[in-house]
């Protein structure tokens, strides 16, 4: 087993030189920079909507590009897309699975995407001829729960699965065109870049990693948490990464100097964090917990300047509009609320 | 050499392989990390409605009452 033991060794020093190539860049910390950047006044967002129609727990939401149309999807087996400012639903889309984990709109509206147990991603096209809505293409090829899906565009979407890989799919065809693997744990949750040339994916191996969608390749991976990453997000310049953890604390990890930056968490709570989203500014970091709460953190100042109260069962996601407009949360609870 | 051992091996040249890749990001220093950071927050401040609050005229969630002139 001579090459075992080599290869083993050979990790270790390899990890230690990241972690010593990590330390010499740490020439500040974030809360030195912004020692003297006031903390944001208390934020207070007030349900202005409350979607009621579901029949089961909410697992998840997303919204369109237009800031306006938003899909949930629960496990009463129902995608519904709805107009957000009038609580209409659109559409109604019976699943032929009710185990239903994820959910995503495609950016140009035209299809909306979901999966769970099933191991599958079932792509619905909302714009077929005679004004049903119907399944385009099941992608089957996960060995495990399908955790979260997200159109690049029409043709090509990415999943994240219990199986511990993420897959990129040619929708079209159906078929996977990239593996991405590497994590070694379930994936949990993934989010796509700005510029839609890479994404991350957070899995219970407590670690985040960041993919290069065309080479395949993952190009960093951000360790720290002491528990399941849940949720995920890109900071919007595109440059550092948010996640919430089962550990209660939220993570802002920065790329280019490949680190963790700040960990938002505070003693008083005790319980996982679900779902994330930053302000359009980057400024306000949005998370939902198990205790039924979302808060709000300073995103400098990791501080908490703001909770959402509402709902009577776990918050399992939230989603900004792409307009910064308003908040969205889904709960257990069977409901979702736009706050602003 | 039964088929398990061959495939940590081949995991462990796997992690070895990803690793090596890791080690060669070129980082940049944290203060200027942060600088970019801060930075975008501060330009974006004014155009985040959830940080400045949306006057009740142009809240596309918030009902709006009409009045009747009689």
């Amino acid at each position: 087993m001579g090459e075992m033991e080599q290869l083993r060794k050979e990790a270790e020093s390899l990890k230690d030189e990241i972690t010593a190539a990590r330390k010499a860049v740490q020439d500040l910390t974030l809360q030195d920079h912004v020692a003297g950047t006031a903390v944001v006044g208390r934020v207070q967002l007030k349900t202005r909507k409350t979607l009621r129609g579901h029949l089961a727990k909410i697992y998840a939401m997303h919204w369109g590009t237009d800031s306006k149309l938003c899909v949930s999807a629960s496990q009463d087996g129902k995608l519904i897309v709805w107009d957000s400012y009038s609580t209409n639903k659109v559409h109604a889309i019976p699943l032929k699975s009710s185990w239903v984990m994820t959910c995503s709109y495609a950016p140009s509206g035209n299809m909306v995407a979901c999966g769970g147990l099933d191991n599958m991603c079932s792509i619905y096209n909302l714009k077929g001829k005679d004004g049903n809505v119907k399944v385009m293409r099941e992608l089957a090829a996960h060995t495990g729960y399908l955790s979260c899906c997200r159109f690049l565009s029409d043709t090509e979407i990415i999943t994240s699965s219990g199986d511990c890989t993420c897959l990129l799919w040619d929708i079209e065809t159906g078929t996977e065109k990239t593996v991405f693997a590497g994590h070694l744990g379930d994936c949990m949750s993934l989010a796509v870049s700005p510029d839609f040339n890479t994404f991350i994916s957070g899995a219970c191996d407590f670690t985040a990693k960041l993919w290069d969608i065309r080479e395949g390749q993952c190009r960093q991976t951000f360790g720290g948490h002491e528990s399941d990453i849940n949720a995920i997000g890109f900071f919007p310049n595109g440059n550092a990464v948010i996640t919430g953890s089962d550990d209660a604390s939220c993570k802002l990890y920065d790329l280019r100097s490949d680190q963790e930056l700040i960990t938002y968490q505070d003693s008083s709570i005790m319980c996982g964090v679900t779902s994330i989203a930053p302000s359009l500014s980057g400024r306000l970091i949005l998370a939902g917990y198990d205790d039924f709460n979302c808060n709000i953190w300073d995103s400098l100042k990791a501080e908490r300047v703001g909770v959402l109260s509402g709902h009577d069962n776990r918050v399992s996601c939230i989603g900004v509009t792409p307009d910064g407009m308003a908040c969205c949360t889904g709960s257990w609870d069977s409901f979702l609320k736009i706050w602003n | 050499m039964d088929v398990y051992c061959s495939n940590n091996v081949l995991q462990a040249r796997r992690t070895v392989e990803q690793l090596r890749l890791e080690t060669e990001l070129q980082r940049i220093k944290i203060s200027a990390a942060a600088e970019q950071i801060v930075q975008y927050c501060q330009e974006h401040r004014r155009a985040d409605p959830l940080l400045t609050g949306i006057a009740a005229s142009s809240n596309p969630f918030k009902d709006k009452k009409t009045c009747v002139l009689l």
